[in-house]
């Protein structure tokens, strides 16, 4: 949860607030809970209360703006994690321009399979399209990582 | 939020092509373990597919290897936070 609070928010103490926000809300609605999928059920958690707090600083946004805006963009508009400043440090740079180089779509969904650990249906139900279409950003995604990286011999077998 | 598993392969044994189209959900485990078995055992046998698995399988290595390390403290503070809820209840109106 926290990896993804910190996507959307794109800092660390906006993101434990919306983790804590969000760990709050579950609480009260656990008696509502079908004991199935609890890490789908806290994601969900998770984005409507991240929905809410934008709504409450920007309420002049639309509904479909505000899901358009996750988690590809935040409050700011900047571009989500990869290519945040917070994680500019960490990145390699060819991986880094790459994954810079890519949709806010295809980069959504390597932050959140790839780097945040969610899985098809998790980052299905998070961004509200089917799994079909998560795979198929995914599977584009990589392929568009990976003529970089080739590009620069990082995905040689032959070594 | 029921989770869905990737396409069932044809048995006892799949085609290159038919490989392909699931090679992605294989690699992420998202594949249920009959159809995993199925690629598994393509895989020993196809070089070819093998070798595509491979450069798949390190394209997902290299951009997971840039998970951002966020430390252990927030995580220590959040799972504070979740002890204190469950013992004391809700702290504030979220």
């Amino acid at each position: 949860m926290y990896r993804v609070a910190r996507r959307l928010t794109r800092n660390g103490p906006d993101a434990e607030d919306l983790v804590q926000d969000a760990l709050v809300r579950a609480y009260r609605a656990f008696g509502r809970f079908d004991g199935r999928y609890p890490r789908a059920w806290l994601l969900t958690i998770l984005r409507n209360t991240h929905i809410n707090q934008l709504r409450k600083r920007r309420p002049d946004l639309l509904e479909d703006e505000l899901a358009q805006r996750l988690p590809a963009r935040g409050e700011d508009g900047r571009l989500d994690g990869t290519a945040d400043q917070a994680f500019r440090g960490d990145l390699d740079p060819i991986v880094r321009d790459a994954l810079a180089s890519l949709s806010g779509n295809h980069r959504a969904v390597i932050a959140l399979i790839d780097l945040d650990g969610l899985t098809y249906q998790e980052t299905a139900d998070f961004l509200g399209v089917p799994v079909g279409t998560v795979m198929s950003r995914l599977h584009r995604a990589r392929k568009k990582v990976r003529t970089r990286l080739e590009a620069n011999g990082i995905t040689e077998v032959h070594r | 939020m029921r989770a869905r598993r990737a396409r069932a392969l044809p048995t006892p044994t799949p085609s290159c092509h038919q490989v392909a189209t699931v090679l992605q959900a294989y690699l992420d485990g998202e594949l249920g373990p009959k159809d995993a078995e199925l690629v598994a055992e393509h895989l020993e046998h196809c070089e070819r597919c093998e070798v595509e698995a491979t450069i798949v399988g390190r394209v997902i290595e290299v951009i997971r290897d840039q998970r951002p390390d966020l430390g252990a403290e927030p995580f220590e503070r959040l799972a504070g936070f979740v002890d204190q809820l469950t013992r004391d209840g809700c702290p504030r109106e979220p």
